[in-house]
């Protein structure tokens, strides 16, 4: 298997003037639906470390096409936002498949590591602030240069969730009554923005200097971009550290201190809290989604078939902030 | 039951016990994270053999009284919130939603962090 992909690395490579030698070739945990690859290109006298990121072809129906992220982040770094450098990208139809190769950025992505090594404790101190800024420049991208990108309101989101969920045909009262609530809610007006859709630990390159990049674009969208705020907010992404409501690190005043340092548009708290409790619904739906591939043959995974066993989490977080005075 | 010890939890039991002593530390790194995954999948299975008819059943005597129905079940609740016949805002109701995510989530992951804040 990865003889083979390094011969298309290196045949593709060529063809960017990238001529050396493919070593230390290496899968890397990454998410659900992506392969991800490490790998150094030998030169004569130094190296150079890539990442492979390849759609596996079946993504689901929320994720864009692996090339068309690639393209955000060529678009976004020209704005001076924290993202990898795009070296080369390849379509379905190419040897490669859709797919993409970025500069490697030095840094940890993985969540409990960042939270709990005692390497990254100053660069915690921060990051909610660096987050905030760095999402707010995002949100400030011209979304004319993302034609390819799917559009939504608000409303169109929610409604489009909801009768995802019903499609699975698991009626569940508390997502009935999140429904209901949800559609009360003053989400803020905004709903052209770029919104990166998926902005939390594990999606962002954290160094020991703190906010390094933001990665894995899938899920992006054209939409209202407080969405992302809700998000990283959600304790789905606390990863056990309740008390830290942003991404288990930071506070929800430095989160917004941050946002509101860049952005024209001032956030307050109570409308992060409606977007925290629609992100986890959201997230809620997209179990069910990534279960639902298991459940009806498209593949055998048991990754896929314990994250239906990870809705009640989002319920449980759901009746926690609508009734427990949850944060 | 027919059948012979172990029984459906003791099994599982040994299959945790052989992947945890025997397996963790020869698999490679990427493999260590769906490993860790099996492991929760056969926890679930093994609370929900073990609890999960008493913690069902706990929902459905407090659901049937909050809808005075004798054959309701939690589909039947589902659907009533979702055409608004119920007071959104009565208190029955809510302590029913909370109590039925309390108890899904003892069965699928016990350990989670909002579960555990609340039961503290």
């Amino acid at each position: 298997m990865s003889q083979e992909l390094g011969n298309l690395l290196s045949k593709k490579l060529d063809g960017e003037s990238i001529n050396g030698e493919i070593i230390n070739l290496e899968p890397l945990t990454g998410g659900a639906s992506k392969e991800i690859w490490k790998f150094e290109v030998k030169f004569k006298d130094k190296s150079e470390k890539y990442i492979l990121r390849r759609g596996s072809g079946i993504e689901g129906p929320l994720a864009i096409k692996t090339s068309d992220e690639a393209q955000i982040q060529k678009t976004v770094r020209k704005l001076g936002a924290l993202v990898p450098e795009i070296i080369s990208v390849s379509s379905l139809s190419e040897p490669l498949g859709d797919s993409y190769i970025m500069k490697f950025v030095e840094g940890e992505t993985i969540a409990r590591k960042i939270l709990r090594d005692a390497e990254y404790k100053n660069a915690l101190q921060n990051l909610a602030f660096e987050c905030g800024e760095s999402i707010a420049k995002i949100h400030q991208a011209d979304i004319a240069e993302f034609s390819f990108l799917p559009k939504k309101t608000v409303k169109e989101q929610l409604s489009d969730l909801y009768e995802t969920y019903t499609l699975f045909n698991q009626p569940s009262p508390v997502f009935e009554y999140t429904y209901l609530w949800l559609k009360k809610q003053n989400f803020g007006e905004i709903d052209d923005a770029l919104v990166h859709g998926d902005f939390r630990l594990g999606n962002i390159i954290v160094s020991q200097d703190g906010l390094q990049s933001i990665i894995d674009w899938e899920l992006a969208h054209v939409g209202n971009p407080l969405q992302d705020l809700g998000w990283i907010c959600g304790n789905s992404w606390r990863f056990g550290n309740t008390d830290k409501v942003v991404g288990g690190f930071g506070d929800l005043e430095d989160l917004l201190d941050g946002y509101n340092s860049v952005s024209e548009y001032q956030v307050d708290a109570k409308t992060v809290k409606a977007w925290q409790v629609f992100g986890t619904f959201r997230w809620g739906v997209i179990c069910l989604i990534q279960a639902s591939a298991h459940l009806n043959g498209t593949i055998n995974s048991v990754e896929k078939a314990a994250i239906g066993r990870r809705v009640s989490e989002t319920e449980i977080d759901i009746v926690d902030l609508l009734f427990l005075g949850g944060r | 039951m027919i059948f012979d010890k172990p029984d459906s939890v003791e099994l599982l039991d040994a299959v945790n016990h052989f992947l945890n002593e025997k397996i963790k530390d020869e698999v490679p790194p990427h493999l260590a994270f769906k490993l860790r995954i099996v492991e929760n999948v056969l926890n679930i299975v093994g609370r929900e053999i073990a609890l999960g008819e008493k913690l069902s059943q706990e929902v459905i005597k407090d659901l049937r009284e909050l809808i005075e129905s004798d054959t309701a079940n939690v589909k039947d609740l589902a659907l009533l919130i979702k055409e608004e016949k119920l007071d959104l805002q009565n208190e029955d109701l809510k302590n029913l939603l909370v109590k039925l995510s309390k108890n899904k989530i003892t069965i699928d992951n016990p350990n989670y962090s909002t579960f555990k804040k609340l039961v503290d």
